[in-house]
């Protein structure tokens, strides 16, 4: 028998059924479960709902139809030439988006930590692509590339880039430039003030060590900025890459997937099947396989992303 | 190796002049130290010297060639930054290398180079460690092997010894005096720090808002500074310093008491260090004091000492002292190594 007693394990005045609640493994979840259950109920349920459609065949077109039907969509997709088509559409319009707005947006970044005269204007002006809504951004580019009422053609074909003003958008050689063009002016500013403020984290010290090293520009851009920057940019470019695979809005006001499906990409495809073939079943599937390439990408960047983590 | 020479140097920020016509001229090989109270410009002239800073107006030369426009890779130079400045994402050995690596230098000799200084400085065993997991006497030496690692033509120390502790200070002081006399090298040594000043420098450089106030030999500016500024910033505790009036052919303290020296008629100040006042009976002295304080700190003591009329008056003393709070006793001046001030604060030369 012992004398001492431990307090924490003493027996519950209140009754033995408190007592499970004060085991120190699960008390700390009861002060998170308000904040728990939220997400569950706003972020999981939706996902296993959206989930299991895929494994059903809900078609406003075959209402009689719906139930479950196993792996069904996913052997359709299997042999869908418009998912595969969709599926290279996306890796381009993606990877070329983020390119594009990464080097532009860490030029920008650098060109406003260098300074220069107006600089204050310039950088409140570089927030107003975010201002404008994206539908009316979209419309507003359709628009330039149109060469009725647009100048872009012209200068392009002023340039010797097209033979003559032509539509581009309407070219399924080169139409996808269109939408991507578009994202990557909207994208710039995101990437100008993340890296801006990563880059004025830099103490100036490190750039004047570097100096008295002997480094020149480019070491110090290479050497000592890029290893700075790299933290940032590997979550910033994760983050844009998996935004942009599925931001539609672009692509479908400008050319709805079109022309000849040159443009679609699984987001666009995934919409117009949802709601224009009013396939949820089918949607949520091409979904499914979206959100597992993504997650995939993600890891694979967030175990690069260990290796920077040296700096800081 | 190489002199450098600072000609009617400069510095203004916008409307607001810091530095102010510096001449200088360092000898090849030499330990000059700039010192003075924070914010003299200390670091302006040392980054003016890097590169890291235009210099406003003036000229400054390496071994006779105006560099004023060189670009601090240029200038073969080797900085110690007072915060380090060590890359933090690189390890030890490559931080030490760097300026290697950015030459082109063949791995084996950077290897080579950087293995040698890791020896004279205790850095063994360390190389493959990053910046943020050495204490702050190990990214000191670090900052120092990433200097000497590359040979350059001077070195230039901005306050490097100030974030670290008293007793990590007194032997880094150690090493790079050490340092210096091993390597021959020319080395500007920037500190607030006169004990740092006296003990390492061949010549000091005493700035004081943006002006340099006098150039030395240590023995020299605790002997004979060339004004006030001077007279109060080296030698530690600080002089005591009276105001006098020429009475007939004898100064006279505002207390009324004569000193026994003649001021030449220009004399206003009377500058008199703690270690030149000996404590004698009360009617012998110049002037008589009450203890008020007194510390013992073993090879010395100091002994603040209230003189009616005069204020205060600190002594020390060699070795121990008898003395208490409240004990009354005469204090005489050893007038020989006391300094005479005009008005202007400029030291007086008098022929004794
Ligand atoms: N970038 C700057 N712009 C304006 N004034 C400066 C700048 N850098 C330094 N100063 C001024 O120059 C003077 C000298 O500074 P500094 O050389 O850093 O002093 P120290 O190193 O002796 O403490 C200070 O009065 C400081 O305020
Ligand atoms: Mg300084």
């Amino acid at each position: 028998m012992s004398l001492t007693t431990n307090k924490n394990f003493a027996p519950d005045q209140k009754g033995q059924g408190w007592k499970i609640f004060k085991s120190p493994k699960l008390e700390p979840f009861l002060y998170l479960s308000p904040s728990i259950i939220l997400i569950c109920l706003v972020i999981f349920v939706p996902l296993v709902i959206g989930i299991s459609y895929a494994f059903q065949s809900i078609s406003l077109f075959r209402p009689s139809d719906t139930g479950w039907i196993g792996f069904e969509h996913f052997e359709d997709i299997y042999q869908d030439r418009k998912f595969y088509k969709s599926l290279r559409n996306t890796f381009w319009w993606t990877f070329t988006s983020v390119i594009l707005q990464f080097s532009l947006g860490l030029g920008l970044a650098m060109l406003l930590k260098a300074g220069f005269k107006g600089q204050k204007f310039f950088q409140a002006l570089i927030f107003l692509p975010w201002a404008v809504p994206t539908f009316l951004s979209a419309l507003t580019w359709a628009w330039l590339f149109n060469p009725v009422i647009g100048p872009l053609s012209h200068w392009m074909f002023a340039l010797g880039i097209l033979d003559e003003p032509y539509n581009i958008l309407a070219d399924p050689s080169i139409a996808m430039y269109g939408p991507i063009a578009a994202n990557v002016w909207f994208g710039i500013p995101f990437f100008a003030i993340t890296l801006l403020a990563a880059l004025q984290s830099i103490p100036d010290e490190m750039y004047e060590a570097a100096a008295i090293d002997g480094a020149s520009k480019w070491q110090v851009f290479s050497k000592i900025t890029l290893p700075f920057l790299a933290p940032m940019i590997v979550i910033t470019v994760m983050l844009r890459t998996v935004w942009i695979a599925n931001f539609a809005d672009f692509i479908y006001v400008m050319t709805s997937g079109g022309p000849a499906n040159s443009t679609q990409i699984l987001s666009t495809y995934i919409f117009l099947t949802a709601f224009k073939k009013l396939d949820f079943g089918y949607a949520s599937a091409v979904s499914v396989v979206l959100l597992v390439l993504l997650l995939i990408f993600a890891t694979l960047l967030l175990k690069m992303r260990q290796k920077f983590v040296r700096v800081n | 190796m190489s002199n450098i020479e600072l000609r009617e140097i400069s510095k203004s920020y916008g409307d607001v002049e810091v530095m102010n016509d510096i001449n200088l001229e360092i000898q090849d090989g030499e330990f000059i130290v700039l010192v003075g109270p924070s914010g003299c410009g200390k670091s302006t002239l040392l980054r003016m010297i890097a590169g890291l800073e235009p210099i406003t107006a003036g000229d400054l030369l390496f071994d006779d060639e105006l560099v004023n426009e060189l670009a601090p890779r240029d200038r073969d130079i080797a900085m110690v930054f007072q915060s380090y400045a060590l890359y933090p994402h690189m390890d030890v050995a490559r931080n030490m290398g760097f300026s290697l690596e950015i030459r082109g230098e063949k791995a084996q000799i950077i290897d080579q180079r950087t293995q040698k200084s890791a020896d004279t400085l205790g850095l063994k065993g360390l190389l493959d460690r990053l910046p943020k997991a050495l204490s702050g006497g190990q990214r000191q030496r670090v900052a120092m092997g990433r200097a000497i690692a590359r040979d350059p033509k001077a070195f230039l120390f901005d306050e490097p010894l100030s974030n670290l502790d008293a007793a990590l200070r007194v032997e880094m002081r150690l090493e790079i005096a050490k340092l210096h006399q091993r390597l021959g090298a020319t080395m500007i040594y920037v500190t607030h720090d006169q004990v740092e000043a006296l003990t390492l420098a061949d010549r000091i450089v005493v700035l004081n808002e943006g002006k340099i106030q006098q150039i030395g030999r240590p023995l020299e500016l605790y002997q004979s500074p060339a004004n006030l500024f001077v007279a109060n910033f080296i030698g530690s505790p600080t002089m005591n310093i009276f105001d006098v009036k020429q009475v007939g052919a004898e100064l006279q303290l505002v207390n009324g008491a004569l000193i026994g020296m003649s001021g030449g008629g220009a004399a206003v100040s009377f500058g008199i260090r703690p270690e030149h006042i000996a404590i004698v009976a009360q009617d012998k002295g110049h002037v008589v004091g009450t203890a008020e304080v007194v510390e013992r700190l073993g090879s010395d003591s100091n002994i603040y000492t209230q003189v009616e009329g005069l204020g205060q008056v600190l002594i020390r003393h060699h070795g121990n002292t008898e003395l208490n709070i409240g004990d009354k006793f005469g204090l005489e001046f050893n007038v020989s190594a006391a300094h005479l001030f005009d008005s202007d604060g400029i030291r007086l030369t008098l022929d004794k």
